[in-house]
């Protein structure tokens, strides 16, 4: 449990970014620029994993700061920046997973570094013994499982999971960036492992 | 507890989110059922599993192609006005307001500050727009107006001459200056001042702050003139990477008298998206590398920064440095 000394910190260390966003407000694009520096790492890499391909990625972190610019004026420091500018990243990345959803229900595709599609299934056989996964399957080809596991799941389940499990983030922070409760993060989050054992089981 | 609760238990303890009055309580369960604690087994085999998937290093490429992408993109958008500042800060206000009387009070009087100044500037550009044409048209005025309409700022006041044809209009213009002085002049560094916070082109900014760097290096007189207020400000916020590396050089002098400088240089050193920025501040950092702060924004570096050489070069830094307890 948060106490006041601790609330009092945090305000102290988002006094400068505070200070950036009022400057931003106002109309500053040099003090959008430097909000944009702080977030864009985090953002690339959210959205690259999620999506899996760069170009997405980049069309993501595109439209979500210029978003944030057009709509920064209506930012009422009831959030936290971070927390607001990932809602809105991560309802493009929704967007975006429930497009690819859609266009490749049944196909265990992902897309490579150079944008090319490849099956990942076919280029791996079923019928292999992954008792013992460190010896018999090399990283990449277990990344990939994983990444087929992981783009079966729904794309609300899919972002619970990632902001969790990846971005190690608070069930709390991620239900007000989904617009959603604690409650319902929690379900998401539990639904969305129980699948993803069922989906991995031939590999424990 | 029941299993189907232990479950989602599970899942939460393993994701930290359990309240400690329950790990206890599970950790009971589990102890006395076989099958939640293979529950338990399979979801940490399901998160070492993930670790295969992991997030990966960003490409300093992918990442400056996509900014450039998006400044032009930004670029592209033309400023707000100041009207639709005020309207969005109105609806800001308007919806934390919560006694009706008093917002519409403050409504009433916004809306007709905001109408009588619109009033004005609208009266104001259409009387400099006639003024303008009158003046080029009568040339035998009192004073002729050499400047085109585009050049009057506004007019400050208009008067007629009882029964004659004669105005005489007061106006303000906005004249191109040009000055010319040495480095080491106030009124010259105020302008230099200026342009590297205000200028719209980066040629500009990057010779303002590269002239103001130059003299801190030299010493000129660098103290308690906004100099390395403007230095740093241009090596927090510029956008250009030259123009940022410029203000650094320049801050160098000082970071070891002016704790201000320090912390601009290790904001520098944490923060810019730029690699070589990163790499300067570390070496500018030389003087007070056994300094406590600067030790834990290097520790930091060295575990965190994306950028594996700098990290090698954190540590090594780290490690010639004593600490100082």
């Amino acid at each position: 449990m948060d106490g006041p000394d601790r609330a009092q910190e945090r305000l102290q260390a988002r006094a400068p970014e505070m200070e950036l966003i009022r400057e931003a407000q106002a109309g500053s694009r040099a003090a959008f620029d430097a909000l944009v520096r702080q977030y864009e790492q985090q953002v690339l890499r959210l959205a690259l994993h999620l999506t899996g391909s760069e170009h997405d990625a980049e069309d993501i972190y595109q439209e979500a700061f210029l978003k944030a610019f057009r709509y920064i004026g209506n930012f009422r420091f009831e959030c936290s920046f971070y927390t607001w500018i990932y809602r809105i990243v991560t309802n493009l990345c929704l967007d975006q997973l429930r497009r690819k959803k859609t266009r490749r229900e049944d196909q265990a595709v992902v897309v490579d570094q150079s944008g090319d599609e490849i099956d990942v299934l076919s280029s791996v056989s079923d019928n292999r013994s992954f008792s013992n996964p460190g010896k018999e399957l090399d990283r990449k080809v277990l990344g990939e499982r994983i990444q087929v596991a992981l783009s079966k799941l729904t794309p609300r389940e899919r972002m619970v999971f990632e902001l969790k499990h990846y971005q190690g983030l608070r069930l709390r922070t991620i239900g007000e960036m989904l617009n959603t409760t604690e409650e319902t993060a929690k379900n998401t989050l539990f639904r969305a492992t129980k699948k993803l054992r069922t989906q991995l089981a031939g590999l424990r | 507890m029941n299993c189907e609760l232990a479950h989602e238990r599970i899942v939460l303890a393993a994701y930290g989110e359990l309240p400690d009055e329950q790990i206890h309580e599970l950790g009971r369960h589990l102890a006395a059922c076989t099958d939640c604690s293979q529950e338990r087994e399979q979801l940490q085999a399901l998160k070492t599993l993930a670790t295969a998937f992991p997030m990966a290093e960003l490409d300093p490429n992918f990442v400056a192609r996509s900014r450039m992408r998006l400044e032009e993109a930004l670029d592209a958008i033309p400023p707000k006005r100041w009207y639709e500042r005020l309207g969005q800060r109105m609806v800001n206000n308007f919806s934390s307001m919560q006694a009706a009387p008093v917002a519409a009070l403050l409504l009433l009087i916004v809306g007709g500050g905001a109408g009588t100044l619109g009033g004005y500037e609208y009266a104001a550009a259409r009387t400099a727009h006639n003024a303008a044409q009158v003046l080029s048209t009568q040339a035998s005025a009192e004073q002729p107006v050499q400047s085109a309409p585009a050049e009057i700022a506004n007019i400050s006041s208009i008067e007629r001459e009882p029964n004659s044809e004669i105005v005489h209009v007061t106006f303000n213009q906005l004249v191109p200056q040009h000055v010319q002085g040495s480095l080491d002049d106030p009124a010259i560094r105020q302008l230099l001042m200026l342009a590297s916070e205000n200028a719209t082109s980066p040629g500009v900014r990057d010779n303002s702050v590269g002239l103001l760097a130059a003299e801190c290096r030299a010493a000129h007189g660098c103290q308690g003139e906004g100099i390395r207020d403007a230095l740093m400000i241009a090596l927090r916020y510029d956008k250009s990477f030259t123009v940022r590396q410029k203000a650094l050089e320049g801050l160098q002098p000082y970071v070891a008298e002016d704790m201000r400088v320090r912390d601009a240089v290790l904001e520098a050193l944490l923060n810019d998206s730029d690699a070589r920025i990163r790499t300067s501040a570390i070496a500018i950092l030389e003087p007070v590398e056994a300094d406590t702060s600067v030790r834990q924004v290097l520790s930091t570096v060295a575990n965190s920064d994306h950028n594996p050489q700098i990290r090698t070069v954190s540590r090594q830094v780290l490690s010639r440095a004593p600490e100082i307890q």
